[in-house]
Order: structure tokens, then C-alpha cells, then sequence
């Protein structure tokens, strides 16, 4: 083996010595030790892999993301755990036989990621489409603690701007937010967590959306779908629509 | 899959995976998109289709194929890997270099490593998988991944050099120097 064949296989192996025992690297290994100018070569490339794959570790995914990712499967999980229903209450007949079902449960699988990503969410009115667009799951387009910094993101991307949200949301742990569309009309979505439990706030200019009957006082709706509560409340320049897994009383606290 | 063990699995990977999203995707909004995606395209199938001992390069696995589905091929990739090899031996000084950046520079520089080359040479870095599950995981022959490894690590010390010269090795936060990339 030539010492440019060895630093092609050693080239592969990993600062931290994952790859100690892998035979493959034995012989170019063996050559490192014994081949002074090959050694050198070795040492200065281990050192170098090393501080980069240190500099690596060093960075943190923002906050909120694991959060983000767990509520996700909880959301995918109570429609897959739909999914199954369904199947379990139809007629067995030949297509009961085990590979049938688990090509059912394949094809439900493939619907159940395609509806969500693709199917539109639907809802007459704000609140009733909020507490569609939360039950169905969704992702944020921008995380972070920082409530400054997402009403920054979301006036860039030229979503409506929460005027003031009530003083108690202070206590709240800012997850990110989104901007998404209702009825053809610019939404923004920030979204709350405190005690394992979820607050996303809509907020839609007040002409653009019906805001008959909306007050600055909240009104709220208990027994939604899903198990959500909701609120919805409206301002000068805004309507908003809190939904929230939390207890209805919780809610009032907040609002 | 029990939530428990879901939990689990999120806490042990989902760190390395944002890491390796952020390297291919370079904004922090896609990267996490992609972990996301990844572990509901996880949660969907249950745990009837893989192993859990697989779990791992399995993520890996899906990741890059998410990134790959959401953006069309570089058309240059190709011809990049029909360049001669690289100058492979490397100065004492580079190591410094490395010491001496933080973080987010050094990430900037790695994103600026081809992408044929980025991706394995990132998970090279995470140090999660053998070059052999690299292999697996980004579905090419393992020559390949040495060979694009051999090649990345030279278009990276260049760029560490690059953003060395270009004086971007003073201490900024790492989303600071993200958007400072993105501009």
C-alpha cells in the first residue's frame, strides 16, 4: 500500500477512534506507525478532525425544537391511531390475511402523511379553523424564546402583529411562530408553552376576517375539537383566537 | 412506539440531527423542518419497520433523503467529482486556525463545502457513523465516501482559510453568523 492509498482509507477515520476496531483500517494503521512522513501526515489530520468536530459539537439546536418535534408525534399519532380505526371496524374477508393488512396499514400510513401535509384545513369561521389548523398539526417557520425577535420575523414576512397580548402571557415560554393563510387573509401564529401545555395565539387583521360579535373582551369555548379549548377576543387593528390543550380555567387565568 | 421510548429516541439524536440538517440546509428554520420531518415520518410508520438498534443511521437515512426531495440536484455535483484529488496534506498551522474560530465560523465554512461533499463530511464530523454507515446512509459505494471525504476536507480547509482572511474569526453568535451566511 502506498502512502497516498493509506491517507485515502485513513482519511475516513474518526478523530474520537470509532474506527479502532475496524479491520479495513488496520493495515493503513499499521503503516501510519511505522512510516515516519505517513505519521506526521496522520497525527496533523487527527488533530485537525478533531477541533472541527469540536467546534461541531459546540452547536445547540434553538429552543423549542425538541418540544416541537414531540408535539408533532402526538398530533401524527392521534391521526394514525384514526387511521386504525377505521380499518379495525371494517369487514374481514381475504383481504384479512396478514399481508393485506399490513399493505392496508402501509396505504393508511402513506394517506394518513399525505393528508396532513397536503389536505387543506377547514373552518367557517377564525375560531373554528384555529382549532382545525391545531388539532391537525402543524410546524413552525420560526422558533425561538424570543418574542421580540418572532414579531420581528412575522412583520418581515408581513403577518399581522399582535398590538399588546395580555400581561400574563409574560409567564409563558415562547416556542416560535408561523404565518399561514385564512379564507385568503394573512394570519400570524405564535405559539406558548408552560407545564407541558400548548398556547397558540392567531392573529388576523380585524377586516379581514368576520369579526362580528368579537369584543376586547374573550370569549371563550370549551369541548373543542380535539379536546382544545379556544378564546377569541379582538382589538383596534386585530382579531385573535387562542387555542390551547390546557384546561379552560387555565385559559381564563391567562386572558 | 411508546411515547416513553419515542421520547428517547428524540433526545438521543435529534442534537446531531439538527447538526447535520443545519450543514445542508444552512438556514436554522429549514434545518429544523427537516428534524421534524424526520422524526413524523418516524412516528407515522411505527416501530413494525425497523429495527431500533438501526434507529440511527435509519434518521440519518431519512434526513438526507427529505433534503434531497426538497430542493433540486446541485447540476455542478457531478463534474466536482471529476476533478483531480485535492492537495491532501496539511499544514500544523491549520490546526491553530481551527482552535482559534468559534463555532459558528466554523460552520459557515463547512457550509460552504460543496454538497456532494458536505454531507458526508459533516456526519464524518458528528461522529455518529462509520464511514461504512455513511455509506448506507447516503446510498453510495464506500470509495465514494473516502473519496469524497479525502475531497471535502480540502474544500473546507480552504474555506477555514477563506474565512480566516476575510477577518470572520472575530466571536459573533451562531445566529448572527447564519444570517450573515444567508445575506
Amino acid at each position: 500500500m502506498s502512502n497516498n492509498e493509506a491517507k485515502f482509507i485513513l482519511s475516513a477515520y474518526r478523530p474520537g477512534g470509532g474506527d479502532a476496531a475496524d479491520p479495513a483500517m488496520a493495515k493503513a494503521l499499521t503503516q501510519a506507525k511505522t512510516d515516519p512522513s505517513l505519521g506526521a501526515w496522520f497525527a496533523r489530520e487527527q488533530a485537525h478532525d478533531a477541533a472541527v468536530a469540536g467546534k461541531l459539537r459546540e452547536i445547540t439546536p434553538p429552543v423549542g425544537l425538541r418540544e416541537a418535534i414531540l408535539a408533532g408525534a402526538r398530533a401524527s399519532r392521534n391521526e394514525m391511531s384514526r387511521a386504525t380505526t377505521a380499518a379495525v371496524t371494517t369487514q374481514r374477508a381475504w383481504w384479512a390475511q396478514p399481508v393485506w393488512l399490513a399493505a392496508a396499514a402501509a396505504v393508511a400510513v402513506l394517506l394518513s402523511l399525505a393528508a396532513w401535509r397536503m389536505s387543506p384545513v377547514r373552518g367557517e369561521a377564525f375560531e373554528e379553523f384555529a382549532v382545525n389548523f391545531v388539532d391537525k398539526g402543524f410546524m413552525l417557520q420560526k422558533r425561538g424564546a424570543d418574542v421580540a425577535a418572532l414579531k420581528t420575523w412575522l412583520g418581515e414576512q408581513h403577518g399581522p402583529l399582535p398590538e399588546a397580548l395580555p400581561a400574563k402571557f409574560a409567564d409563558l415560554h415562547a416556542l416560535g411562530c408561523r404565518k399561514l393563510s385564512f379564507k385568503g387573509q394573512d394570519v400570524s401564529l405564535m405559539c406558548f408553552e408552560r407545564d407541558g401545555k400548548e398556547f397558540h395565539v392567531f392573529v388576523a387583521r380585524v377586516d379581514g376576517v368576520d369579526s362580528a360579535g368579537a369584543d376586547r373582551a374573550p370569549r371563550f369555548l370549551d369541548g373543542q375539537k380535539g379536546g382544545h379549548v379556544a378564546a377569541t377576543w379582538a382589538d383596534a387593528k386585530n382579531r385573535y383566537v387562542l387555542v390551547s390543550d390546557a384546561k379552560l380555567d387555565a385559559v381564563r387565568q391567562l386572558l | 412506539m411508546s411515547n416513553p421510548v419515542f421520547t428517547q429516541l428524540v433526545d438521543e439524536h435529534y442534537t446531531s440531527l439538527y447538526r447535520f440538517a443545519l450543514s445542508l440546509a444552512r438556514r436554522e428554520a429549514d434545518a429544523c423542518d427537516l428534524v421534524q420531518q424526520t422524526f413524523y415520518i418516524w412516528a407515522t410508520k411505527g416501530d413494525a419497520l425497523r429495527e431500533e438498534t438501526k434507529a440511527k443511521s435509519w434518521l440519518f437515512t431519512t434526513l438526507y433523503r427529505e433534503f434531497l426531495r426538497g430542493r433540486r440536484r446541485d447540476a455542478r455535483a457531478t463534474s466536482i467529482e471529476d476533478l483531480p484529488p485535492g492537495e491532501q496534506d496539511i499544514a500544523a498551522e491549520e490546526v491553530d486556525r481551527v482552535a482559534k474560530m468559534d463555532a459558528a465560523t466554523v460552520v459557515v465554512a463547512l457550509q460552504a463545502v460543496e454538497e456532494t461533499f458536505r454531507a458526508p463530511l459533516t456526519l464524518f464530523y458528528l461522529e455518529d457513523l462509520s464511514y461504512l454507515e455513511i455509506a448506507e446512509a447516503l446510498d453510495v459505494p464506500i470509495g465514494t465516501v473516502m473519496s469524497r471525504l479525502s475531497r471535502g476536507k480540502t474544500q473546507l480547509r480552504a474555506a477555514l482559510q477563506r474565512e480566516e482572511a476575510e477577518g470572520k474569526t472575530k466571536v459573533v453568535s451562531f445566529n448572527e453568523a447564519a444570517r450573515r451566511k444567508q445575506a
